[in-house]
């Protein structure tokens, strides 16, 4: 058996080298040309994506509550976004059936602020919603969730003075929208979680989720720490819709239906609830694989015979292979833990036994 | 001297049944006091008054001379009552040093974000929380599990961990349900023991639901008898044991012809 200190010492090497691998992938993706822009904004949308997917296990995964609200926060971070960053001249020209007011077409923001400012303002939402909704448990949660991203949808379709109605915010800056600042992003947030989670606070929420009763009854103040998370999750996905509309560049209410929803929770259950490795991974897989699967659509030339290519062929497939992995891992590839050297070392040790070594200490 | 709990004529009512009726349970600092009678006589209704978990149709509870009758649990548990579950309740898929830690959540003075980067005060709480922690789990025997997840730890153990837990809340009285329920007769002779024990380490008064009479004779200072929702009897054990309506209420009466 292998020490403890020579095992954290082998797993503290294998970190540094996957994250400067990644950092190395970054820039070789972001600088280079052979990785292609086609590949870059596949890669750009599965951070993303991630970003939303984190959000909903916040609330889902480590605090147990069952919430289907993110589209809404996300459309609100999009819109906020999108709105700050358009040039007022641009505003004039997009804002045809009722036109903007000069005042509010000159409101600008660096697209930094902009972005942070959506995140905030998704988070008040969810602050004022969190009060009647969070008193909910369970399906009702979800439901009124729902309901509540879909009246965000409605509004922005009939504010048309503020948010251009079902036509949307197009011509948004990409100026940003680069491989650091998107992956920076994300790493981000990926560290605040992580961090938030060995912390009494993060433990606090899990004990919600492992049992209500016993938590309260050992002075965890419910309300307060189902807000918290609830608040933080909106931020998140305020963040992630931000990002959305500038990586997108034209926004409308159709990109936010509540079925944005149930792509985000797939990816979360897929990556395994309460697990932040989870949700990236999830989020990446199935982001690659909708966009890989592309050639199943097509035409493809077997030589014996040849496949016309029938359309939507890749969801079926798609379909079933998620099939599998459910039915593989039940609790999603990552299960309710981290990503650990640890874990993938003693996986492989069980092909390669050898009860010599195991014996001598 | 005024108890460390009272309850005065406390009722509740669920719809036409009366779960607990005028219940008055004084309990001073440092007793151990037993609740007994048979199933259903309202003896974890009266916990779940006293925790929060229902609030009283009538009547007041008093802790440490204050009312607090109609407070959320969590509150409750802030003022010093910590409580064990009768079908345990541990946080299954945390480890046993989590669930403890998890008490000391109610005592937290850093902030999410002073926590989340780690500034020096924060960081000295966390390792004084994780201390204390440890500290409970040698007093009971769990330390040499704290790594262990909470749900693979047998029966006994986890019975041990509920209490650990509860302790961590820093409480000045601790309501145990039913500590010795699945117990063999070597195992509540040692719970008895440990109960003792942490009363004492722990300057605690202790207040226990048992329908292990053993146990309930040993180590009780008063014993209070409920059955369906009345207080028959209350005294020491030994005029516990005497009495005829307590004897009914277990044993049933001898038909006389």
């Amino acid at each position: 058996m292998k020490t403890i200190k020579t095992v954290n010492k082998r797993n503290l090497i294998l970190n540094i080298i996957v994250i400067a691998a990644l950092v190395g992938f970054i820039i070789w993706a972001e600088e280079g040309r052979s990785f292609g822009s086609y590949n870059q904004r596949i890669f750009k949308t599965c951070c993303i994506y991630a970003i939303c997917a984190l959000s909903m296990n916040m609330v889902n995964g480590f605090t147990g509550l069952f919430s289907l609200g993110q589209p809404g926060f996300m459309a609100i971070g999009a819109y906020v976004t999108a709105f700050l960053t358009v040039s007022a001249s641009d505003k004039i020209s997009i804002y045809k059936i009722i036109p903007i007011s000069e005042g509010m077409a000159n409101l600008h923001a660096p697209f930094f602020i902009a972005l942070i400012l959506g995140g905030i303002i998704a988070a008040a939402f969810a602050f004022l919603i969190g009060f009647p909704v969070l008193r909910l448990k369970g399906d009702y949660l979800a439901i009124a969730t729902l309901g509540f991203s879909e009246i965000i949808r409605i509004f922005i379709t009939n504010a048309q003075g503020i948010t251009n109605g079902p036509t949307g915010i197009n011509r948004i800056p990409n100026t940003y929208m680069n491989l650091y600042v998107v992956c920076g992003i994300l790493a981000i947030i990926v560290i605040f979680i992580l961090a938030m989670m060995k912390t009494s606070y993060g433990r606090a929420l899990l004990a919600i989720r492992e049992d209500e009763v016993a938590a309260q009854a050992m002075g965890i103040n419910l309300f307060r720490h189902k807000m918290l998370a609830f608040v933080l999750s909106g931020f998140f996905a305020g963040i992630g819709g931000g990002l959305l509309a500038s990586l997108v560049g034209a926004i409308g209410p159709d990109q936010f239906k509540f079925t944005v929803a149930y792509d985000i929770l797939l990816m979360v259950v897929l990556g395994g609830q309460g697990s932040v490795s989870g949700s990236v991974a999830g989020a990446f897989i199935v982001r690659i694989a909708l966009e890989k699967l592309r050639f199943l659509d097509e035409p493809i030339d077997f030589g014996i015979f040849q496949y016309k290519g029938i359309g939507g062929m890749r969801m079926v497939v798609f379909s079933i292979l998620l099939m599998l992995v459910i039915i593989l891992w039940r609790k999603g590839i990552f299960g309710n833990k981290e990503f650990s050297w640890d874990r993938i070392f003693n996986f492989f040790a069980k092909f390669k036994k050898s009860p010599k070594k195991e014996v001598q200490g | 001297m005024a108890a460390l709990l009272e309850t005065r004529d406390v009722t509740i009512r669920f719809g036409g049944l009366i779960a607990v009726n005028l219940l008055n349970i004084e309990v001073n600092k440092g007793e151990i006091i037993a609740v007994i009678g048979p199933n259903g006589a309202g003896k974890t209704t009266a916990f779940n008054l006293i925790t929060g978990v229902y609030a009283p149709t009538e009547g007041d509870i008093l802790f440490d001379g204050e009312k607090i009758n109609g407070r959320r649990p969590d509150e409750i548990a802030k003022l010093g009552i910590a409580r064990t579950f009768q079908n345990i309740r541990l946080f299954k898929d945390l480890t046993v040093l989590e669930n403890v830690l998890i008490a000391t959540h109610l005592n937290v003075k850093s902030g999410l974000f002073s926590s989340v980067l780690k500034l020096p005060k924060a960081r000295k709480e966390e390792q004084e929380m994780v201390k204390f922690a440890e500290f409970l789990l040698e007093e009971t025997g769990l330390l040499q599990f704290k790594d262990e997840v909470a749900s693979n730890l047998p029966y006994g153990l986890q019975r041990r961990l509920e209490i650990a837990r509860a302790l961590a809340t820093k409480p000045k009285l601790l309501l145990l349900d039913e500590p010795a329920a699945g117990m063999n007769p070597k195992e509540s002779e040692d719970l008895t023991d440990f109960i003792r024990d942490i009363r004492d380490k722990f300057s605690l008064t202790v207040l226990l639901i048992e329908h292990h009479m053993q146990l309930v004779m040993d180590i009780s200072d008063r014993i209070y008898v409920l059955e369906y929702g009345q207080t028959i009897a209350k005294g020491v054990p030994a005029e516990i044991q005497a009495n005829p309506a307590v004897i009914k209420a277990y044993l049933g009466e001898e038909d006389e012809d």
